[in-house]
């Protein structure tokens, strides 16, 4: 019961900052408070429909959503983390039915988790198919070799334990306390062993590439291959594995949202009821109960320097409308403190209603059927006043909107060797980083290229 | 003695697997999504004008379809194409017919039949075409 699949609380060893989806705002779905029987349905446990959920109640647990093996076990938001006991109709008065769910079957056939049952949740975070990752998406579960080289079904085919090993339930590899760089080569699995099994240096050690893997490089002149695989680990002491494996995010033909604006929600179609709005390929880009998205594909990442230091903006924490984009939270990093690495992220960016007297990001009530959620009667001071209520946090009665980032680093979706990013792509001819993947990383003095190529 | 050892092993035997035996095969629809995705969508996509995903149609469509058996309506079969000589005419060009090239065809037609009714637009799950 300490998982944080359960607790949704977790205390960052570094900031001491107490973190988790019971704890943080976001700029997708704002925040879980007051929303509960909506989000939770992603919870390990059943019926978290209000703050006074009771987490020492171990009946509670639901082992199913993790460790069903067939298919149909589904948690439709909505249902406080129940699944469908019985034909109903839901919301009520939608017409739509759902379908019990066999749970017989479905507890006589438990078994090792696999990417179908993480990817539920984790693909679907943000309220839609690789809306909030980037880098994760339905498409991985069954991803070809080119998407991913490790999740390829038809190869290695790596379950997401394969990576997050787990001990007593704690799923190593949190966004919420990143780890930069896996120190002391690579470890066997297995063996019990405290740090972070779900680094690229968990397996493949801090100098992985060898005169054979980047035999398909053409070395520069007087470079034998043996130079230029030290040449391109040295790379590693400044770069991420991921900045050159991972070209870009939302490969799998799964958009990804790039930003949303909840100012812009509340307008009707010319019935005067709430509408959807969708671009040329059929995806929502407006929704009057939610406003307006930003979506893309093949995105390439924001690069920054990170040393592993993540801070968010908790509820209360002053935020400023300055112009810019207050932060949701922030990589601390630079080119010169002797850990950071050069960091592939998705910057979320989002227009959310803040509230300008108190100064703080607010957690509105946005779902459900009552008169105050958002989505029902289109009054952001009420569902303000109803979110905070819950969180019992002030709030002015004011409510404006302010722009905000969000940072997420870019972990999956690891191409084949072949796609990774050539030398051209930081440097150019002439060291400038104008042209560059790596032009807006501060602090960078690039070298100029070599005049030779793959 | 020795006999009257091995009619006990080979009765043991027969009483252990009987029940094996009988039980029939339950299609792996994680099998099947890898198939369906990788060999029928990918041909689907280069050669028939784009991709059909599971969630266009019903699970009872989707098990009459496989019932008839017909493919490109009519020209040929759709358990063709799950074969093992298909399999085997591709492996070299194609990852997945590679993989499951000696899956043997019934478990492979089992595989799409949940694939499909777990992903019909009234499935458990319904799938596009990822």
């Amino acid at each position: 019961m300490a998982t944080k699949h359960w607790a949704w609380e977790s205390i960052n060893p570094d900031t001491r900052q107490v973190l988790g989806k019971k704890r943080v705002v976001n700029n997708y779905c704002l925040g879980i408070a007051s929303n509960y029987a909506y989000c939770t349905s992603c919870h390990a446990g059943y019926g978290w429909k209000d703050n006074k959920f009771d987490f020492s109640a171990a009946e509670n647990v639901d082992c199913l959503v993790c460790h069903d093996t067939t298919g149909t076990y589904r948690k439709p938001s909505g249902l406080a983390g129940h699944p469908v006991y019985r034909e109903m109709e839901f919301p009520p008065g939608s017409g739509e039915v759902l379908h019990p769910v066999d749970l017989r079957k479905v507890a006589q056939k438990v078994g090792k988790t696999s990417r179908y049952n993480c990817g539920a949740c984790h693909f679907y975070g943000g309220g839609g198919d690789g809306v909030k990752h980037g880098d994760m998406d339905s498409s991985l579960g069954a991803p070809e070799w080119e998407l991913d080289v490790h999740m390829d079904a038809t190869g290695l085919d790596f379950t997401c334990a394969t990576c997050h090993v787990t001990t007593g339930h704690q799923v190593p590899g949190s966004r919420y306390s990143p780890t930069i760089r896996g120190e002391g080569g690579p470890f066997m699995r297995g063996k019990v062993d405290k740090r972070n099994p779900a680094t690229c240096e968990a397996c493949h050690g801090s100098r992985p590439h060898t005169a054979e893997t980047v035999a398909h490089i053409k070395p520069p002149p007087g470079f034998s291959a043996t130079a230029l695989a030290a040449m391109v680990n040295n790379h590693g002491i400044k770069l991420a594995c991921q900045t050159c494996h991972i070209p870009a995010m939302a490969r799998g033909g799964v958009a990804t949202k790039l930003l949303w604006d909840w100012s812009a929600g509340g307008r009707m179609g010319p019935d005067g009821k709430p509408m959807v709005e969708r671009d040329e390929q059929g995806r929502v880009i407006y929704d009057s109960k939610k406003g307006k998205y930003v979506l893309g594909e093949n995105v390439i990442p924001e690069y920054v320097w990170f040393n592993g230091e993540v801070r968010y903006t908790l509820m209360g924490d002053k935020v400023e409308k300055q112009g810019g984009y207050a932060p949701i939270n922030r990589f601390a990093g630079s080119p010169n403190d002797g850990k950071s690495r050069i960091w592939p992220v998705k910057v979320f960016r989002g227009i959310q209603p803040y509230d300008p007297v108190t100064q703080s990001l607010v957690v509105p009530h946005t779902y459900g059927t009552d008169e105050t959620a958002y989505g029902k009667n289109f009054n952001w001071q009420k569902a303000v006043a109803a979110g905070m209520a819950d969180v019992g946090a002030p709030f002015s009665g004011k409510v404006d909107f302010i722009q905000t980032e969000m940072y997420w680093p870019i972990n999956h979706m690891v191409a084949p060797k072949a796609k990774a990013l050539t030398c051209q792509d930081c440097h150019s001819r002439n060291g400038s980083l104008a042209e560059g993947r790596l032009k807006n990383v501060k602090g960078l003095n690039m070298r100029p290229l070599f005049r030779w190529s793959r | 003695m020795r006999l009257q050892k091995s009619i006990l092993i080979s009765v043991m035997a027969c009483l252990l697997g009987a029940p094996l035996m009988a039980q029939a095969y339950e299609g792996d629809w994680k099998r099947g999504h890898v198939y369906y995705r990788m060999v029928c969508t990918a041909c689907h996509v280069e050669k028939a004008g784009g991709a059909i995903g599971p969630n266009t149609r019903a699970k009872a469509e989707w098990a009459a379809y496989l019932q008839a058996d017909k493919h490109a309506k009519g020209k040929d079969r759709v358990t063709f194409y799950l074969s093992k000589a298909y399999r085997d005419s591709i492996k070299a060009s194609n990852r997945a017919a590679a993989k499951f090239v000696d899956v043997p065809e019934l478990e492979l037609v089992d595989d799409i039949k949940a694939f499909v009714a777990r992903s019909a637009k009234d499935g458990d799950a319904p799938t596009g075409c990822r």
